[in-house]
Parts: C-alpha cells; sequence; structure tokens
C-alpha cells in the first residue's frame, strides 16, 4: 500500500485536529469502536434547515481515524444532510488522499459511520425526511 | 546449522522481487516456503493430480498411497503411535471445531468444566465459550500472567476464585493445578506457544505434562494448539500425554489449507464424525450408514491432496535441514539483540516475560506509547518491513494485560540479523515521523 504516513494535510490533521470534542447541547450523538485495533469514535451535533449546523468528533485510536474525523468535521460543515448521507467510502478516500486496503480502511470509516448513524437516528426520532 | 544457505533454499527472498528491501518478521502469520516444498506442489499437479481412495487407474493408488505416506510421516514426526490417529483437516481452527462439535458437543454434561487460558488464541477459545453455552457447561478462564507466566483462575462469572497462582516451575504449578482441576473439569484447552506471549511453557515442558496428568487423574482431557510450536520444536504427543493436538501445515514452512488433527487412539470410539459424505462412509444405504475406521471416519469429501502432498514436503524439509537446538539458540541471538536495540530506545514496551523470551521464543510483542501499532505497521510497511498489529485474535489476553493493539515481530529459520537491523531501523523512523509535536 501506499505511503500515507508521507502525506502533509494527512499528518496536519493528525498533530493539530480540528473540530475536536464534543457538544454540550446536540442533536444527535453517536458512540462507536473498532474492537480489532481499539480505535474508538464519538460523534455530537446539531441540524438546522437540514444542514449541520454545528458538528464534533472525539476520536480515540490510530492516526488515520483521527485525521479522518478532523477532515470529515471540517468538510460537513454546512453541509446539507442528503450530501453527507450519500458518502461513500471512495469519497473518505479521496478525501484522505491515499488508497487504503481494506483492514486501514475501516480504520478511516468510522468517523463516517457514526456521523452518518447520528443523522439516521435524529431523523428517525424528528420525523426529518433525509431527501 | 548455516542459516544463510537455509535463506537461500526460500525463493520468496531473492533478488527478482520488484521491491528491493523486503523484510518479513511475520512468521507467525503464515511462514515461506522453502522451494522443495513449492516444488512438491508443481510436481503433483503437472505429473501426478488425482483424487485419492477412490480411483483404481495408476495415478489414483499412487496418489493413494502418496497421501497415505505423509500422514505416517506426519505419525513419525510428532511421535504418535500410529498413523490412524492422524486427520488431516483445513487447519488448525477446523481441528478445534472439529473436536468441538464431533466429540465435545456429545460428551459435555451440564456442570462439567471446560478450562482455557486467557492466552489461548480465538480458535481455541470461541468454540468452547459456544459448546459451555450450548450444553450449560461452565467455563473456567485461567489467567496467565504477561510478567511471570504465573497461573490462576477465574471462572464464566468473572468472579476471582481464590486458588493459588502457579508459578513457572513444576511442584508450584502441580499443587496450582490441583486445586484448579477438579473432578468436574472434562477438558482443558491450552496452547503450547502463545501467538502472544510466545513460549509461555519452557524448553522442558514438565509444567505442561504435569498439568495433563492431572486432568487425567480427575477423567478430564487435554487438547493443545500446536499451530505455534510444530516446525519450532520437538513436539512427541505420547511423551506429553496429549489427547487431542491441533497444528497448521502453512506455518510450519508448508501449504495453506491443511492442518493436522491428533486423537489419541483412546478416544476414537468417543468422536463421532465431524463432516459426513464421501469418502468417510463404509457403507451408505437409504435409512442407515455405517462410517469407516479412524483416520477415514474423520475425513468426508475430496482432501486437499496437493497441499497435504506439500506438507509431506514441508516435514522432510525440517527433518533434513532443521536442527532444533540450533534454531532455538538462533532465536535467543535473534532476540537478545532486538531487545538490546528496542531497550536503546527507551520508547518500546515489550509485552510479556523477557527472560523467558530471549531464552528461544519465535514471537515479541511491543507496544509504544501514544503511538498506535496499526499507525506503526503501516509505516514499517512503507518502508518495506512487514509486522503484524493489533489483538492476534486473542482479544481476551489483551483486555486482561490492558492494551488494545501490539506490534508483533515474528522469526522463523530464515529470519536473519540484517532483518532486525531494518526493522529497528524503520521504527526509528517511525516514533519521529508518528511521535506527537
Amino acid at each position: 500500500m501506499s505511503n500515507f504516513l508521507y502525506q502533509d494535510e494527512l499528518m496536519d490533521h493528525y498533530r493539530y485536529p480540528r473540530n475536536r470534542g464534543e457538544l454540550a447541547v446536540y442533536d444527535f450523538r453517536v458512540d462507536d469502536h473498532n474492537p480489532s485495533c481499539g480505535d474508538r469514535v464519538s460523534v455530537t451535533g446539531t441540524i438546522k434547515n437540514k444542514s449541520i449546523e454545528q458538528l464534533l468528533f472525539m476520536p480515540q485510536g490510530c492516526v488515520l481515524s483521527q485525521a479522518a474525523a478532523s477532515m470529515l468535521a471540517e468538510r460537513c460543515q454546512g453541509e446539507g444532510i442528503s450530501v453527507i448521507m450519500a458518502l461513500t467510502r471512495d469519497d473518505i478516500m479521496q478525501m484522505l488522499g491515499i488508497e487504503l486496503g481494506p483492514t486501514r480502511l475501516k480504520c478511516a470509516l468510522l468517523c463516517l459511520q457514526v456521523l452518518q448513524e447520528g443523522i439516521r437516528q435524529y431523523s428517525l426520532r424528528s420525523g426529518l425526511q433525509i431527501d | 546449522m548455516d542459516f544463510k544457505r537455509l535463506r537461500a533454499d526460500f525463493p520468496i527472498f531473492n533478488e527478482k522481487r520488484p521491491s528491493p528491501k523486503y523484510v518479513y518478521l511475520d512468521s507467525a502469520s503464515t511462514s515461506h516456503k522453502p522451494q522443495a516444498v513449492i516444488d512438491a506442489l508443481t510436481d503433483f499437479y503437472l505429473q501426478k493430480n488425482a483424487s485419492v481412495h477412490r480411483g483404481v487407474y495408476d495415478g489414483a493408488e499412487s496418489a493413494t498411497i502418496a497421501y497415505e505416506e505423509v500422514r505416517q510421516k506426519v505419525a513419525a514426526f510428532i511421535g504418535a503411535a500410529c498413523s490412524s490417529e492422524i486427520v488431516f483437516t483445513p487447519g488448525t481452527t477446523a481441528g478445534i471445531n472439529f473436536i468441538a462439535g464431533a466429540w465435545a458437543s456429545k460428551n459435555m454434561m451440564p456442570g462439567d468444566e471446560i478450562l482455557v487460558t486467557q492466552a489461548d488464541h480465538h480458535a481455541n477459545f470461541l468454540p468452547w465459550q459456544r459448546i459451555a453455552q450450548e450444553r450449560q457447561a461452565i467455563l473456567r478462564v485461567l489467567s496467565i500472567s504477561a510478567e511471570n507466566y504465573m497461573i490462576s483462575c477465574t471462572n464464566q462469572a468473572h468472579e476471582s476464585v481464590d486458588h493459588n497462582v502457579a508459578e513457572y516451575c513444576i511442584d508450584a504449578a502441580c499443587r496450582a493445578f490441583k486445586n484448579i482441576v477438579t473432578e468436574r473439569t472434562k477438558l482443558i484447552a491450552i496452547p503450547l506457544v502463545s501467538n502472544v506471549l510466545g513460549d509461555i511453557w519452557g524448553d522442558n515442558t514438565g509444567t505442561l505434562k504435569a498439568l495433563i496428568s492431572r486432568a487425567h487423574e480427575v477423567g478430564a482431557f487435554v487438547l493443545i494448539d500446536a499451530a505455534q510450536a510444530v516446525g519450532h520444536q520437538v513436539i512427541n504427543v505420547q511423551e506429553l500425554g496429549a489427547d487431542f493436538v491441533v497444528f497448521s501445515g502453512h506455518k510450519m514452512l508448508g501449504p495453506t489449507g491443511v492442518g493436522v488433527l491428533y486423537i489419541n487412539k483412546k478416544l476414537h470410539a468417543q468422536v463421532e464424525p465431524y463432516q459426513v459424505g464421501g469418502g468417510m462412509v463404509f457403507s451408505a444405504a437409504e435409512h442407515e450408514s455405517r462410517w469407516q475406521m479412524p483416520p477415514h471416519k474423520f475425513e468426508a469429501g475430496t482432501p486437499p491432496v496437493a497441499s497435504i502432498i506439500g506438507l509431506g514436503a514441508a516435514i522432510d524439509y525440517i527433518s533434513e535441514r532443521i536442527d532444533y537446538d540450533s534454531l532455538r539458540l538462533h532465536y535467543a541471538l535473534l532476540m537478545s539483540y532486538l531487545v538490546e536495540e528496542l531497550a536503546l530506545m527507551q520508547q518500546p514496551v515489550i509485552i510479556g516475560n523477557l527472560h523467558y523470551i530471549i531464552s528461544g521464543s519465535h514471537i515479541i510483542n511491543i507496544m509504544v506509547r501514544n503511538i498506535h501499532a496499526h499507525d506503526l505497521a503501516g509505516y514499517l510497511a512503507s518502508e518495506g518491513v512487514a509486522v503484524r498489529a493489533g489483538h492476534h485474535c486473542a482479544q481476551p489476553l489483551a483486555h486482561a494485560l490492558g492494551y488494545e493493539a501490539t506490534l508483533r515481530i515474528s522469526f522463523h529459520a530464515y529470519t536473519t540479523r540484517e532483518d532486525i537491523d531494518q526493522f529497528v531501523g524503520a521504527l526509528k523512523n517511525a516514533c519521529v515521523h508518528l511521535g506527537k509535536l
């Protein structure tokens, strides 16, 4: 696989994570982990006008899981929830700028999984339609 | 032994590989294959391909003879009393599931106890967890201290049972085993070499034999996971007194897809076929069938014939080219060198007992504080160094020792001091690159 660890932007997000933390007041909150490696991510967010208003991740684990969470949060600020729900693993790899094998891909996808699950749970509770 | 010459027997290391640097330190996952094993596979498919125990033409008969010769070879290799005790399986996991399904599911009664260790691979843990649930048996987990490999016991409800711990010495171990192994014990499932801690019984296996004797005193049976031991040390199942022993061909320089399940013949009558179908049946009628005698009773369907022939070639290679005392010394020298280099780095933390690791183990696990093992492994891979990161299919041990993931470095006979140098150099670079500012 590729030398992803040389990618400056990825390492920058790992060393100086953005959007890291937990909202005190939120519309959705999801925690998940990958037991095969111990990566954990929690997400809290608020939604307004079918878009993300605020979004924070609290990742713990490897470089990929932390950098991906930081980059995804940056990308999704103000983004429409239908766009976020349509994001795929290919979008994550494109966002990270690297190709990943199936084992490391799980690390990078954890943040997307919790975010999409959070939006799904919120839409079920609130009756919000995701177009 | 000339280990440099031996390495030349393994074509994967030759200069034709696309990457100039290829440092393989993951032999505990799978070992590389000598040319002789590759040739045996190719030769079989080119010249001798036929199914076994079915046709009567020359090719079929000679394939059958070759197949059964490998069975005899395996029996001699592990010190079995006779070849009928040797069953070919797809691998270690399949062999353990076989005994769970074909013996334990019929012979385990409510209230019977199954002892496993925290250090067991999932393959030798989960089948027993399931059997305990299905048969209302009690799963008792022997914990193993990473500092000194002392053994203690908790029950399935995770209550701490106040039995004294067994030290890594026979007398204390026997005393503790007498408390842990009781009249209710039916099966003890243990690793011969842990894929995380390495060699937990030492080079004399006296403690293990004491445990097996104690088990037999109370009418219990012992299943030994030998997957990380075969090909690295002498295995003699009769001397150990084992009831069931399992291992895989691909970890002992042989092909993937084949393993061995040793079933002591005293248990043959108690073990049912695991799978039924062609090859294992003596006579089949519409409503009733009779099985073949062991071992064929236990081998349903067309076996992986070529891989079994390859396994025979691996046994020949090990028997002819590897002296176990020299191999153990080779490991001890490599491991001592590695441990010295890691100590100079200061950051890495070694999991397990240092004394036992440098005495001749071929497995070592480390952690680097604040750097995830997957990131280390990813960086090392970018420098051509192959190691394993994670929990190594031993999550109970990871939970017990309080880590999420470790980096595992493992050797075989073809591992060199230069491999250690490359690993250490790459690890230093990884720590610099990945350490947060």
